[in-house]
């Protein structure tokens, strides 16, 4: 893909980007433990994304905190109406 | 007999003695000159003269109709007493240039005031309809509605796959081999990538998704690609990407038997083209084979096309 090329037919077949552009660089590691909570959440139902999806809640939540995502309700993410979400207090805006 | 009321112009002292010279021939063309102040003194002229029964034939001259329409009382011509006429008509033009002023400072005053709410104006209609590449986010197909996860469909597994440059002196992994997800279901996916080189190198990826029938129902929300992504030299990074599947893909029945999906990563070392913008450095051909246009023949880029026409 050349950036920025002008439209043609080709650009009907292009992938499209994703909507809120791309995650900034967690060079500090900030919010590893909870990738490595989702990890190992994953691992354990054999990759199966539904149980997991509180840690990657979590996960994104670290994100906003530390100021590495821009906060956002949770149900434009697609993350609000979580089962076992009471049990975890969530300081978001949902 | 003109000549002389165009001298007594001249005697009264007004304004138009100028054009009484040059136009001796009646009040003809100091008449056709309007609404101005040599009607008004001709008829004052006239008037008097006729007080001093200078013979004046009403067939002589258009002013009769003057004489006649306007028939006004008769005043000594002396700068106490202005008659009427004069001074409503000066008083019409000054009504009438103050109406022209209000109109004018009104329509200026509009014209300021459009051009300041033109600015809101503007952005509101751009985030609206999306004119002149305004993005919308959370519209359309990312609206809070389709991110929704549909119960009791049948689970889509989705590989990841990750490649680099040869270029690129980077340890590039995906953290899960697959995922297996509910269609609207927004998932979370984690790549690696380790800069293993002395210095610091900025990345650009491109990403592809295998089978191309499903590729119109692959949406990511955010993820790392066709952005800049710059590593410290040594540096090792977690990568993350939000993703899901639409769950229109129920409905399609071109993509029914669709149970494996490959998200494929190519990370490029970066450069800046001539535009100043940060592209893969690599060749198109590497680029569109990323992309997974590898089997399609593409037209040369226009930069090349002017180029070998302007040498040919």
């Amino acid at each position: 893909m050349s950036f920025g090329r002008p439209p043609s037919i080709n650009v009907g077949f292009k992938t499209s980007p994703p909507d809120r552009g791309s995650f900034p660089l967690d060079h500090d590691g900030e919010c590893k433990e909870q990738m490595m909570e989702y990890m190992a959440c994953l691992r354990k139902n054999s990759s199966e994304s539904t149980p997991c999806r509180i840690m990657s809640k979590q996960y994104l939540d670290c994100r906003m905190t530390k100021g590495l995502m821009e906060r956002d309700e949770w149900r434009n993410l697609g993350l609000a109406n979580l089962e076992g979400d009471s049990a975890k207090p969530t300081r978001t805006s949902s | 007999m003109s000549f002389k009321l165009c001298v007594s112009h001249l005697k009264v002292g007004r304004a138009p003695q100028l054009i009484a010279r040059y136009y001796p021939d009646a009040f003809l063309p100091c008449r056709s000159l309007g609404r101005s102040l040599h009607t008004v003194n001709s008829i004052h002229i006239l008037t008097r003269l006729s007080k001093s029964s200078y013979s004046w034939s009403p067939s002589h001259s258009p002013l009769s109709r003057n004489m006649v329409t306007n028939s006004q009382p008769r005043t000594p011509l002396n700068a106490k007493s202005r008659s009427p006429p004069y001074a409503s008509r000066q008083s019409l033009y000054a009504a009438r240039n103050r109406n022209m002023l209000m109109y004018s400072s009104a329509v200026i005053i509009f014209a300021v005031g459009v051009t300041y709410a033109a600015v809101p104006l503007y952005r509101m209609f751009c985030a609206a309809t999306g004119f002149a590449g305004t993005p919308n986010v959370g519209t359309g197909r990312f609206e809070p509605g389709r991110l929704v996860p549909v119960d009791g469909a049948r689970r889509i597994k989705v590989h990841f796959n990750a490649d680099r440059a040869e270029a690129l002196p980077w340890a590039f992994t995906p953290q899960q081999k697959f995922v297996t997800v509910l269609p609207g279901e927004t998932s979370l996916a984690f790549y690696k990538a380790k800069n293993e080189s002395k210095k610091d190198i900025i990345g650009i990826a491109t990403y592809n998704v295998t089978p191309d029938r499903i590729a119109p129902y692959f949406s990511k929300v955010e993820c790392f690609c066709f952005e800049e992504q710059k590593l410290l030299a040594g540096e090792e990074v977690d990568m993350p990407l939000l993703f899901f599947i639409d769950k229109d893909i129920l409905d399609d029945p071109a993509c029914r038997g669709i149970d494996d999906v490959v998200l494929s990563y190519t990370f490029f070392r970066a450069r800046r083209n001539a535009q100043g913008h940060l592209e893969p450095d690599a060749s198109d051909k590497d680029v569109q084979q990323s992309l997974g246009f590898g089997d399609y023949e593409m037209a040369p880029r226009a930069e090349i096309r002017n180029a070998q026409s302007g040498k040919s």
